[in-house]
């Protein structure tokens, strides 16, 4: 028995040990122009899912998105999040240069809600490109962005042409 | 080869299940039977079968840790400095131990090559990295927290800046180049950066002085006037 319990510690601190030698010694690849194993993805994408949801469980929007907050956030996106998760209305074009990949938005959709989708910008996500946007917008823009983003696949072609930027 | 079997000298005794008893009079062996070599093996066994558990509950633990949604994500909470440490640690090992080795085609101390490589830099990677004397505010938005290269100095060689730039870095902000920049452009750019925190003020002047062609950034550049 007491063989068995020495056994059950033991992973306990070989295991951190190990990984932490593998990473420290170098062993791990920094590429980001790799693609992601599938087991990796297998478990942070959830992993990330679980955590926004967890976070962003007790926030409603302040109202519910109008057609106008939904422009102002498309407006909003074109001018600052367009250059990473891709443009409304064209063909799809990743550039595999970041590792975990960043969603094309216009053409995967969001499993999230508006306040999780509020939360994220405003947060960032950790270990990934996605920066803390919390400095850089008003409350009502972050919401606006989240009321767009919630409808990024499913824009109207005339939307599509409203947010454009206006060209004199 | 081998179709006679194993040799018989290492020929195991046969398992049998360990009743309690049995388990009972191996870890006290009675006086009068030489069963050391017994007791050690089921040691052992206990101890495989121990380790077993604790892997596997390990691994459990760690996913349902992971999974339930109790790790922080938040990037604008910056990271612990033992993490920064670690991150550091293993990004530089991995580094040291996966760049190759390349001379450069171009002189690396030589001004023009320097200069041109900040006109670069001042174009493209100002944005996260920041520029002498003014750290990047929205590079501090990241976790980890983009290194702002003219405050604290490169560990990395040019060679190895190269490498950075061209594969990015992994679970972080900086996405891999690419193609976006030629050979000789990406070592005139870690020729500046390698330099970046002792500029002479006459190559920083002349890196910042026009034509500074724009080249658009991939970067996306929220609104800060807002």
């Amino acid at each position: 028995m007491k063989n068995f319990l020495i056994g059950v510690v033991s992973p306990f601190i070989l295991i951190p040990f190990v990984t932490i030698a593998y990473f420290a010694l170098g062993f791990a690849d920094t590429r980001s122009d790799v693609p992601p194993p599938a087991w990796e993805t297998a478990i942070m994408k959830p992993a990330v899912r679980a955590a926004v949801k967890r976070s962003a469980a007790n926030m409603s929007a302040p109202g519910a998105a109008t057609e106008d907050s939904i422009i102002a956030g498309g407006k909003l996106y074109v001018r600052g999040c367009m250059g990473c998760h891709g443009e409304p209305g064209k063909p799809y074009a990743e550039d595999h240069a970041n590792f975990p990949p960043i969603p094309q938005l216009p053409h995967v959709g969001t499993q999230y809600s508006e306040p999780e989708i509020y939360w994220i910008i405003k947060h960032g996500v950790r270990m990934t490109a996605m920066s803390a946007y919390g400095y850089a917008y008003k409350e009502d823009q972050l919401w606006s962005l989240a009321a767009f983003i919630r409808r990024i696949d499913k824009l109207t072609p005339e939307e599509i042409q409203t947010i454009q930027p206006q060209k004199h | 080869m081998e179709c006679g079997g194993s040799p018989p000298l290492l020929r195991l005794p046969p398992k049998q299940p360990l009743t309690r008893a049995a388990s009972r009079r191996l870890t006290n062996p009675p006086a009068n039977r030489p069963t050391g070599k017994r007791v050690g093996e089921a040691n052992v066994k206990a101890f495989l079968q121990g380790f077993a558990v604790g892997t596997l509950a390990l691994i459990l633990l760690s996913l349902l840790f992971l999974e339930t949604g109790l790790v922080d994500i938040r990037a604008d909470v910056a990271p612990s400095p033992l993490i920064s440490r670690f991150l550091d640690i293993a990004t530089h090992a991995s580094v040291r131990r996966h760049a190759p080795a390349l001379q450069s085609p171009l002189p690396l101390n030589d001004e023009q090559t320097v200069i041109a490589g900040g006109k670069l830099y001042l174009n493209d990677c100002v944005g996260c990295h920041g520029e002498p004397g003014k750290p990047s505010k929205f590079g501090a938005t990241f976790y980890p927290p983009v290194s702002q290269l003219a405050q604290t100095p490169t560990r990395y060689s040019e060679a190895q800046i190269v490498w950075i730039a061209t594969h990015g870095v992994r679970r972080s902000g900086m996405g891999a180049e690419g193609t976006s920049y030629s050979d000789p452009e990406y070592w005139r750019l870690a020729a500046f950066i390698r330099r970046l925190t002792q500029l002479p003020p006459n190559v920083l002047e002349a890196a910042k002085a026009p034509p500074a062609t724009s080249t658009n950034s991939a970067q996306p550049q929220p609104d800060e006037k807002k």
